[in-house]
């Protein structure tokens, strides 16, 4: 059985004010999985973050990283560990190169290897030519893929990344992905993503956590989420001109659907079309996607805080 | 053993590089020093050297401010007797005082209103490492320019003095301003920085408050010159001792009240 990256037992936090940002929260990642903690703003993701990496300190229940307490052992959790969140700054006074030896300076690397690291990186997430720039001059996607390199800097275990596509082009988002699917499953890297980029944590998630007003909505794959939330794999059809199925339904793009229980029906279901005289040109198996899954969770959520 | 460690080396090489960069910290770190204990003090020599003394109103009633054994002193040196140990010690002080606030306002509130500090917490640095490096490079940086000030300083008086025919100005009571009253004073306004910086919402705000630090000093010594009570090296050892009393609790409630949570609230 895999190592447990993080745990989070019955974790709550409320913040002096009375607000409640986060309740009851209970969830384990995998080492080396891409976790995909999602929800709309304000849902509770940032607060999670904050909390296993000791930037705050729970109310409730309790959470570790590779065993470790963020409470109790910051230090050691920062050093398994690369956190990117929105309002974690670089130094813009200083050169992108400058910034990222400071950081792996601050990790105890030493001055030599710091550089060589730095070096390393900035290449890496094609940052080389503007490494002598300073960081005030950087566009967003330079100064977003500035702050992935210094998540990196010390060679993490676990990556905490809160919104790390936000302000990026697509072509950069895309490749910010692709390395962090590439650190997953080259290096072994565990990856907590927050996003409500869900076509690009899709691409990259393994399983997903969906988040909302501070409380776990739902946890698991796309698939279990699907099943769980009532939402069925549909077949799709092309047929003739003219052609009416029986128990299908037309959409609006002239194609016909009907839904499954499992996808091992098609076979059955294009067999039965066939042999009942109908001609099919196309046919295709349509899964729910996270985007579907995500929101039948947030608007069921919705529903029932309006009940 | 090392005082610091790499980690805290290049976090307050940072500092210090942060400091030198808002132009805001250095011009008001370089201004200040310079027109109290530089330009000033040349102003008053060049009146004492050279203003007739008998058309100054008011002469009679400095003089009596002198301590009983510099009544035979010109009016001349009388002034400059009077202006050495009574007006230039609170100038002097205010430079140690305002050096370690501006520049802990720039690592402690500075960072924190650039969004940089929840970075610098997320590093394997731990808090107590952070806190010490800091109010060590606050500290050291504004040790270093009080003492800069002070060499300047003193080099202009030697030459009044000397200009005067007067004994060097170093006397007991500089010698505990500098080397007791400066640094308790220094620490107590890294310290005063760092107890307010959780609440100060900009670095503007922060300097500001710093500023109500100084009334006490110059209360004391406003007062000699109006003649209220008389200073001595003793007193001074007294008051340095009881900055140096203060600093130290103050100290350990900072480095208590330095946390993340109330640091990012």
């Amino acid at each position: 059985m895999a190592e447990v990256a993080v745990r989070t037992t019955q974790l709550g936090k409320t913040y002096n004010g009375g607000v409640c940002a986060l309740h009851d929260l209970t969830l384990e990642v995998e080492s080396g999985e891409i976790f995909g903690f999602l929800g709309p703003n304000g849902a509770g993701k940032t607060t999670t973050v904050k909390l296993l990496t000791g930037l705050l300190k729970p109310s409730a229940g309790s959470c570790s990283v590779f065993g470790l307490s963020p409470l109790k052992k910051p230090c050691e959790v920062h050093r398994l560990c690369g956190v990117m969140t929105e309002s974690a700054k670089m130094y813009s006074q200083m050169t992108g190169l400058e910034n990222l030896i400071f950081f792996a300076r601050t990790a105890g690397i030493d001055a030599e290897a710091a550089s060589e690291r730095a070096e390393e990186l900035l290449k890496q997430l094609d940052l080389w030519d503007v490494r002598s720039r300073k960081l005030r001059e950087y566009s967003t996607g330079m100064a977003q893929r500035l702050s992935l390199a210094r998540t990196l800097v010390n060679r993490p275990k676990i990556l905490f990344l809160d919104e790390p596509t936000s302000g990026l082009d697509p072509e950069s988002a895309l490749a910010v992905n692709s390395m962090i699917a590439s650190l997953a499953s080259t290096e072994g890297v565990t990856v907590f993503l927050c996003t409500h980029q869900l076509r690009y944590a899709q691409d990259i998630c393994e399983r997903y956590g969906i988040i909302d007003k501070g409380a776990l909505l739902a946890c698991g794959s796309v698939e279990a989420l699907s099943r769980s939330a009532g939402l069925r794999v549909r077949a799709a059809l092309r047929l003739r001109e003219n052609d009416t199925p029986v128990d299908f339904q037309r959409g609006e793009d002239g194609w016909w659907y009907t839904d499954m229980l499992q996808e091992d029906e098609m076979p059955a279901l294009i067999k039965s079309l066939v042999s009942a005289g109908h001609d099919i040109y196309e046919a295709r198996i349509i899964r729910p996607t996270l985007e579907d899954v995500y929101f039948r969770y947030i608007q069921s959520e919705d529903k029932e805080a309006l009940l | 053993m090392k005082i610091v460690s790499p980690e805290e080396k290049s976090v307050i090489q940072k500092d210090f590089r942060e400091i030198w960069d808002s132009k805001m910290a250095r011009s008001t770190m370089m201004v200040v020093p310079v027109v109290l204990l530089i330009v000033l003090p040349i102003i008053f020599l060049a009146v004492i050297l050279n203003a007739p003394m008998d058309q100054i109103n008011g002469i009679d009633r400095m003089i009596k401010l002198l301590p009983a054994e510099e009544k035979g002193l010109s009016v001349r040196q009388a002034m400059m007797y009077l202006v050495t140990n009574m007006l230039f010690p609170m100038f002097f002080l205010i430079i140690p005082l305002m050096m370690s606030s501006v520049s802990a306002a720039n690592s402690f509130v500075g960072e924190r209103e650039r969004g940089t500090l929840e970075t610098l917490l997320l590093t394997p640095l731990s808090l107590k490492r952070i806190f010490r490096a800091k109010v060590f490079g606050c500290t050291f940086f504004s040790a270093v320019a009080t003492a800069v000030s002070f060499v300047v300083f003193s080099v202009i008086t030697a030459v009044g003095d000397i200009l005067l025919e007067m004994p060097f100005f170093l006397n007991w009571n500089w010698l505990v301003l500098v080397f007791l009253l400066a640094p308790g004073i220094t620490v107590f306004g890294v310290v005063f920085m760092v107890l307010i910086s959780a609440k100060s919402k900009s670095y503007l705000e922060s300097v500001q408050t710093s500023g109500y630090i100084v009334l006490p000093l110059i209360f004391l010594f406003i007062g000699p010159l109006s003649g209220l009570f008389q200073l001595n090296a003793f007193i001074l050892l007294i008051i340095a001792a009881a900055v140096i009393a203060v600093d130290f609790p103050l100290w350990m409630i900072a480095a208590h009240s330095f946390s993340p949570e109330k640091l990012l609230r």
